[in-house]
């Protein structure tokens, strides 16, 4: 069973492809203009929401965490649209961000299970999540950024906003390799 | 991790199965990335292949002869000097892009004459990933992804899913040259990005001649391979100087040095200040046309690694 990345027209959406084959995890990289029903039909692990430039070009991103009952990862604009999706606010982030930053995690979760309380993350963002939605936790902040990462309080549902599938951020690897671990685990 | 030697096969395998018996040409500029798939591609249909080099007036010193000696002995090999009908079209051309897409045309008119002589009916481009990446993200076009409507060739990309590092593993695998497999980067369109609003012959040799010295520099302190490239670019700002009690106005020169393992990220690191210090007294004393040189420090993102 893959992980299906979706394509949202980010630079580095490829990137997290790679960074799942090189982990040995079956993925595959579709458009975000899938229908519901065809990425259902291929069965997913679980999704990975990519990154991109708007909103505009999200295409079925918002209907995918809607109604997919599987673990999402968010990763920048795929955590903003998570936020959006349940009822958190999002907008021009107050300090642009790029290139290195070090996060504090409050909460390691499962998401930053091995990682210490904080991490040198790599980031590029022109906007962030203003609010956190009702039934999310806040797991990792930064001086920067107040919303770095956090999750669904009941469902494995994630968001990040930094870029966990780039080179520079060294141990981005954990990320993935703690998302599927939770993606085995809630298949069972 | 990437393992090499399936991949080399399974690439060998497509290209047989695409090109058959037909012939195919090779844009080759020396790179890894073109180098790579010539390799690949000759090992798939041997002698049907003929790589061309293209002179465009705005390679490095000796580079031409450089590609010419690695590569005439190790495949069908021709060299074109087309520098006139590049530098001509691009006169008086300022915005990047349009510079980007100029060279990227005229490529494809060189490559289409050359696959007319040899009757060749398939172009093998060594695209990598972050080109077509960057191409979908309307952030750079890159030069050999601007096709023109009714093109008559068919494109074949053997390394298009890889990255920089990938394509240096697959290289080792193959046996190139490690000259080859650790060479700088160097952008298709060449100076063309490194040389900020109109392009002329006089600002080419003044681009080249920085480059050329800040690559003699960087070798001489040994830091070569930490480094993913270092450059320099000629701005089109001037600035007053004084050399030798007269005044001068000349340009500004911007160094350039990043590290990097794919290209889709990079970083400034540190570097030694003796270093930059040499580098800015040899070019402003031996290219009298520049005055002032600076440092850039910006990471990838929000910059780009080549500045045009």
């Amino acid at each position: 069973m893959k992980i299906l990345v979706i394509n949202n027209h980010g630079q580095y959406n490829h990137r997290i492809n790679r960074s799942l084959g090189y982990l040995k995890y079956p993925a595959e990289i579709i458009p975000n203009t899938t229908s519901i029903e065809e990425v259902i039909e291929k069965n997913p692990l679980g999704i990975i929401l990519g990154g991109g430039p708007s909103i505009e070009k999200a295409g079925n991103t918002p209907k995918y965490i809607k109604e997919l009952d599987i673990p999402i990862l968010g990763i920048c604009l795929g955590h903003q649209l998570i936020a959006q999706a349940y009822g958190g606010e999002i907008g021009s982030a107050g300090i642009e961000s790029y290139a290195k930053y070090t996060i504090n995690i409050l909460d390691e979760n499962d998401i930053f299970q091995g990682i210490g309380e904080t991490m040198d993350v790599w980031t590029s963002h022109k906007d962030d999540v203003k609010t956190l939605p009702p039934d999310f936790k806040l797991l990792a902040t930064s001086s920067a950024c107040n919303i770095e990462a956090m999750k669904h309080k009941d469902k494995p549902i994630y968001g990040i906003q930094f870029h966990p599938e780039v080179h520079h951020t060294e141990k981005g690897h954990l990320i993935f390799e703690n998302f599927h671990r939770v993606c085995k685990e809630f298949k069972k | 991790m990437l393992n090499p030697s399936d991949f080399i096969n399974e690439s060998i395998e497509d290209m047989k199965n695409t090109i058959g018996d037909k012939k195919a040409i090779i844009a080759l500029s020396g790179g890894i990335d073109s180098s790579v798939s010539s390799v690949l591609a000759s090992n798939a249909i041997g002698d049907n292949l003929i790589a061309v080099f293209v002179d465009h007036g705005l390679i490095r010193e000796g580079e031409a002869e450089y590609v010419e000696d690695t590569f005439k002995d190790r495949l069908n090999f021709i060299s074109v000097d087309a520098s006139e009908e590049f530098l001509d079209k691009l006169e008086d051309v300022i915005d990047p892009e349009e510079k980007r897409k100029i060279i990227g045309e005229v490529f494809i008119n060189v490559f289409e004459r050359v696959a007319e002589d040899v009757s060749a009916e398939y172009l093998v481009q060594g695209t990598i990933a972050p080109d077509w990446i960057e191409t979908q993200g309307n952030i750079k076009s890159h030069h050999n992804l601007a096709l023109p409507h009714g093109l008559v060739l068919k494109i074949v990309e053997p390394i298009r899913d890889l990255y920089k590092d990938e394509v240096r593993i697959v290289g080792s695998e193959l046996g190139l040259p490690a000259e080859i497999i650790n060479r700088q980067p160097f952008p298709g369109p060449g100076l063309a990005v490194r040389i900020v609003g109109p392009i002329t012959r006089k600002k080419i040799e003044i681009c080249r001649k920085a480059n050329a010295i800040v690559e003699d520099e960087v070798k001489r302190e040994g830091i070569e391979d930490s480094l993913w490239q270092y450059f320099a670019v000629l701005t089109d700002t001037m600035a007053t100087g004084v050399k030798g009690d007269m005044r001068d106005y000349g340009y500004l020169v911007v160094l350039r040095m990043v590290e990097s393992l794919d290209a889709m990220t990079a970083q400034v690191p540190e570097l030694p200040w003796h270093m930059i210090r040499k580098i800015s007294q040899r070019i402003t004393a031996e290219i009298p046309e520049v005055t002032h040189v600076s440092l850039s420090v910006s990471d990838k993102p929000p910059s780009t690694i080549e500045f045009a």
